[in-house]
């Protein structure tokens, strides 16, 4: 059985990779309010993020700075390309949303392929944003980049608050969400909508998978599992709830880290698909809808 | 209401030329306009046209085809057929770029953003006119609906169904528009609400807002319009002014009673 400082060090390290998971989770978020699309090349874009970052630093030799802040508007425009060139035509042709899905999942694998062959299939990483540590209280040791993870990830909440609240973008993004119809009566190009939510989700993918490689690695198919993950934390949080996927995040990256140290590392997809299963049975409208048990509608 | 197109001579029974602008064209006109749900045809070939300044209404009982009609108009249902606004050839516009033209249409249900603000759905109405002077506009619907003004910052979908009504008028307005549709906006309330909300819309009429008044029972409409459409089967039974539906036994026993 492990001890309480090595659970208490897990759990330290699942609040970091949960807030990951809550990212992608919230770029779900973002399209499917938009568009009521499943996009499941969500996290082909948390792998993107690393890659192209990594590819930065060391083929052109950017400091990690610029790198980083790179990446982030080329996987944003890769986002859009996706939209472009695979959602829209099929959503212009009323395709049902069943295929669109598909179409997203198909475009997952076939950029994970284009990543293969230009980038190669071999896992790599980068160092943290800020050299040493790691920073120790007491027996506990946290790394500097786990500062990061919040700092960035706290940052990024408060200016998806201030756009989705503040902009006139933000607030017609919004607006799809509730109502597409009622939105393009009043004017709002939804279509448009469904562009820059591809954009923005692309972003906070991208943030995502910088923020966490250096605490791992990247490679070409680390989109699933983060895909997975953050989809599993848009559920937890009630689809549709950007604060709801952050949280369903953090909780999900905490219960992952509890089961590796406590049932061992073969138990974190367990857990993972056995919080998802809790959830859709006890909290089908995600955890903080209420409590519905077994009530039936 | 200041914003709204000026009051012009009603086009009624002048001659048009269709996709010519002039004087004369009418502020809506609409050509055969068909449309179907899956295999039913829900709306067989309709032609009507609004003059501007003019407030017709649409009469018809329950799937009579009154709301495909305006979604046909406003293209939120695909329909075939001609649309003119203001002389000028609409028909392959999307929605929000009818919107663009001051097309703006309150729905059946109000279609409120019922997890926003009464603000915010107020901002949103004025999408189409960024850099306005928002606070004037805001203060153009207060003028109008001043219960708006205490509910401000609550949530749209706490609002009672009045004042949900009034909002989503209100939102309409915040567009600017040149024709303003509405879907029953009497549906489901109380009558002395309805008639508060139904004298507004002639306040605004007279200003020169061209409306088109869709309704399934009506005297209220009726005392504002100058002519009325009768929809029936997806087609137009009966186009007639106003004054005259008294005249007719059987309409007049269904619509006015």
């Amino acid at each position: 059985m492990a001890d309480i400082t090595q659970l208490l060090q897990s759990l330290i390290t699942g609040v970091g990779v949960g807030l990951i998971y809550g990212l992608v989770g919230i770029g779900f978020c973002v399209i499917y309010n938009a568009s009521g699309i499943v996009n499941f090349a969500q996290g082909v874009f948390v792998m993107l993020g690393g890659m192209i970052c990594h590819a930065l630093l060391t083929r052109l030799g950017l400091p990690l700075v610029l790198a980083a802040v790179l990446a982030v508007p080329i996987v944003a425009g890769i986002g859009m390309l996706i939209e472009t060139l695979v959602v829209r035509p099929m959503w212009n042709r009323g395709a049902t949303m069943f295929a669109i899905i598909l179409a997203t999942l198909a475009t997952q694998i076939m950029i994970e392929r284009i990543t293969i062959l230009t980038l190669g299939d071999q896992p790599r990483s980068f160092p943290e944003f800020t050299p040493g540590g790691p920073l120790k209280l007491g027996d506990i040791a946290v790394g500097y980049q786990l500062f990061w993870i919040l700092g960035c990830g706290a940052l990024m909440v408060g200016l998806l608050w201030l756009f989705f609240t503040r902009t006139r973008t933000g607030r017609a993004l919004r607006a799809c969400s509730q109502n597409r119809e009622a939105a393009a009566l009043l004017g709002i190009p939804v279509g448009r909508m469904l562009l820059v939510s591809f954009a923005l989700s692309a972003a906070l993918g991208a943030v995502a998978g910088i923020l966490v490689t250096p605490t791992q690695v990247t490679a070409f198919n680390i989109g699933t599992p983060f895909g997975v993950n953050g989809f599993i934390a848009a559920i937890i949080g009630g689809f549709g709830s950007a604060a709801g996927a952050l949280a369903g995040g953090v909780l999900l990256g905490v219960l992952q880290a509890a089961a590796i140290v406590l049932f061992g590392a073969g138990f974190k997809n367990v857990a993972a698909l056995s919080t998802l299963l809790v959830v859709l049975l006890l909290f089908p409208s995600g955890i903080f809808a209420g409590f519905k048990g077994f009530k039936r509608a | 209401m200041t914003g709204v197109a000026p009051a012009n001579a009603p086009a009624v029974g002048t001659v048009r030329t269709p996709g010519v602008t002039t004087a004369e064209s009418p502020l809506l006109e609409v050509t055969d306009i068909s449309a179907f749900y899956g295999r039913v045809h829900a709306l067989k070939p309709t032609s009507l046209h609004i003059g501007r300044g003019e407030l017709v209404t649409v009469l018809g009982p329950n799937g009579a085809g009154k709301s495909t009609l305006l979604r046909a108009i406003t293209r939120l249902t695909p329909a075939s057929g001609r649309i003119a606004f203001e002389g000028r050839d609409v028909s392959g516009l999307p929605t929000h770029r009818l919107a663009e033209l001051g097309v703006i249409m309150v729905q059946e249900g109000r279609g409120l953003f019922g997890q926003m603000s009464v603000r915010e759905n107020l901002i949103l109405g004025a999408y189409t006119r960024p850099g306005g002077d928002m606070d004037k506009q805001l203060g153009r619907v207060f003028e109008l609906f001043p219960r708006l003004k205490e509910r401000i910052d609550q949530i749209s979908a706490s609002l009672s169904g009045g004042e949900q009504q009034m909002l989503a008028i209100g939102r309409a307005l915040m567009a600017e528009p040149k024709l303003l549709m509405l879907d029953e906006p009497s549906l489901g309330l109380a009558p002395r609400v309805a008639s508060e909300i139904l004298a507004t819309l002639g306040e605004l009429n007279r200003q020169g807002l061209g409306i088109l008044l869709v309704e399934q029972k009506a005297p209220l409409a009726l005392k504002l319009a100058k002519r009325v459409y009768v929809l029936s089967l997806g087609q137009i039974a009966a186009e007639l002014p106003a004054s005259e539906i008294r005249s007719h036994h059987d309409l007049a026993r269904y619509y006015l009673h």
